[in-house]
């Protein structure tokens, strides 16, 4: 059971349409309000890094099932720079928006799955996935 | 304690007028603003310490480690307007036998500066 | 799990609407430990904080609930905050631990035995700022016809340091057995730095050589602060410097050397950067005051006149050293 819905992010006002999409659908999946919100940050703060760094890209999201649960999938895509040492930007205390964001490492933490693929000058994807409990 | 270091070009020379203490806390601010202009082929550069009233071990290093790159690089380095302790310094450590480091700031450099 | 919390604090917020008593807040308080312990971020307290009142006030106005959403989204950065903080705190208690584990093998690799000599009474003690020392001592000797001392002071503290010691250690461990005058010392020790240290990495070292045959002291320093010799018969003190750079500077750098011969009751010593540029409330100590203290204690063994010049000289700074606090003793004479 799939259902498929993303925004282009050019705009800060990109920004807060994923917001909304993704609030949307953790909502009609199931979600509480906290994971709600949680859901939202991450989506945020993976649109903020597309907006800031790459300049344009895509978020993805994606109603998933898997092993009988419910859960939802973020994608971030775009054709940036690329991030040249993934582990660095994985680090605490490394924050690519210059330490006002939450980072990858909070968006980590606020998801269950997360994964990054990043080739320098082709771009980035990463995808997150929170599962209903 | 606080550091400033001014960079200024004149001619072909890179003139730093460093104030301040140069300690293990403020020589990395001193390591960063010659790293700036270090790697530059036959680098001419003339560090004024006049208003330098202190430099520890790890203030020596940067010197050094500036020194070593300017000359892999056919470059200069001159130090100009030492006091007493600091000259004791350079005198104790020999470097003043490589360095080329002159006591008084001889003309008044600054009033073109 | 959170099911049960969420169950208790309810029970407890309830208590404490009715009785608005301090034991039940006393009671609150000590629940948040649970909070904690469980990992239960601030998020989720409030969103326990929020079904639990739902249940409890279910005809409340409905923009009352949504305030709390927008709490909630306030507080998922603090929440992150907080996990960002103990994954910090574990990372360091780990390198922590590892420090602590190199500290001892510095301990282990550098140690020296204090030659044991007749004529010649030797005293010594070194003591690091922080963790790990950027001040070396070592000892070489036969204990019948020299004992060579080298104390060095590595620019760059820690690890680093540690490793450029033991690096030293080992070239001068290689001339041993030849028996080498201290300008040949430094003069390999050099090439092997400069060949193998990074460009802002430098040591300033002394070496220093006792033969018994005609009580001669000989030296050489590479950019090491003059050491004091004190002759007991003039109640005078030289000081013995020698021409040299400082080691990892150049690779073709040569050291001067230079002799002196000790009669009964003469003493050296050989300090690092730490003891002589000792800092108090006042500023810098004047070199005056490290003489005024040895000839209060020149009559006494090696050992006791470097432990009175630590004790002196750290009480002036309250024993909170700047750097680190290094000083041999070679004295002429029979020890009691």
């Amino acid at each position: 059971m799939e259902c498929r819905s993303s925004v282009d992010i050019f705009t800060e006002w990109d920004i807060v349409a994923a917001r909304q999409l993704g609030r949307n659908e953790a909502k009609s999946i199931g979600f509480g309000t906290v994971d709600q919100a949680r859901i939202t940050t991450a989506i945020s703060e993976l649109a903020r890094n597309i907006y800031l760094y790459a300049g344009k890209g895509n978020i993805k999201i994606e109603r998933t099932y898997d092993n009988n649960q419910y859960g939802i999938t973020i994608i971030a895509s775009d054709e940036g720079p690329g991030i040249a040492d993934v582990r660095k930007v994985m680090n605490d205390g490394y924050s690519t928006s210059g330490g006002l964001g939450a980072g990858m490492p909070g968006v980590r933490r606020l998801m269950d799955e997360f994964n990054v693929q990043s080739e320098q000058g082709v771009g980035t994807t990463i995808t997150a996935v929170k599962w209903l409990r | 304690m606080n550091l400033s270091v001014e960079l200024s070009k004149e001619d072909s020379v890179q003139r730093f007028h460093i104030a301040g203490e140069i300690d293990a806390f403020t020589a990395p601010v001193l390591k960063d603003k010659l790293a700036e202009v270090q790697d530059v082929p036959g680098l001419q550069a003339e560090l004024n310490l006049t208003d330098v009233t202190y430099i520890d071990s790890t203030g020596l290093g940067v010197f050094v480690g500036f020194y070593k790159t300017l000359k892999a690089n056919d470059g200069y380095m001159k130090i100009i307007g030492v006091n007493d302790r600091v000259k004791r310094l350079f005198e104790i450590t020999g470097l003043d036998e490589i360095i080329d480091i002159e006591k008084g700031v001889g003309e008044n450099r600054d009033a073109t500066l | 799990m959170p099911k049960e919390v969420e169950k208790q604090y309810k029970a407890l917020v309830n208590r404490y609407i009715n009785t608005k008593s301090e034991n039940d807040l006393y009671a609150g308080q000590k629940f948040s430990r649970r909070f904690i312990e469980k990992e239960i971020s601030p998020e989720e307290v409030i969103g326990i904080h929020k079904s639990a009142l739902m249940e409890l006030f279910p005809d409340a106005p409905e923009d009352f609930w949504h305030s709390f959403d927008f709490l909630i989204e306030m507080m998922i950065h603090y929440g992150l905050a907080l996990q960002e903080h103990q994954s910090l705190i574990r990372k360091q208690e780990e390198l922590e631990l590892e420090m602590k584990i190199a500290e001892k093998v510095q301990n282990t690799l550098l140690k020296t035995r204090v030659p044991t000599f007749s004529d010649l009474d030797i005293g010594f003690l070194t003591v690091p700022a922080k963790q790990m020392s950027g001040d070396y001592i070592y000892f070489l000797s036969d204990d019948s016809n020299y004992a060579s001392v080298a104390v060095a002071d590595v620019i760059g503290k820690g690890i680093p340091a540690a490793l450029c010691m033991s690096m030293i250690k080992f070239g001068m461990d290689n001339m041993q057995k030849q028996n080498s005058s201290p300008h040949v010392v430094l003069d390999v020790v050099n090439r092997i730095v400069e060949e193998s240290v990074d460009d802002s990495m430098f040591i300033s070292m002394f070496y220093g050589k006792y033969e018994v045959d005609g009580s001669v002291f000989s030296y050489a320093s590479a950019g090491h602060e003059p050491v004091l010799l004190y002759k007991a018969a003039s109640n005078t003190f030289i000081e013995l410097d020698a021409k040299g750079l400082l080691l990892g500077v150049q690779p073709n750098a040569t050291y001067e050397e230079r002799s002196v011969v000790l009669d009964e009751g003469d003493f050296i010593a050989m300090m690092t950067d730490g003891v002589t540029e000792t800092r108090t409330e006042d500023g810098f100590i004047d070199d005056e005051i490290i003489k005024e203290i040895l000839t209060t204690v020149k009559d006494e063994s090696a050992q006791k006149i470097a432990d009175t010049v630590y004790q002196q000289l750290g009480e002036m700074q309250n024993f909170h050293l700047h750097d680190d606090f290094s000083i041999v003793i070679f004295k002429k004479g029979y020890k009691n």
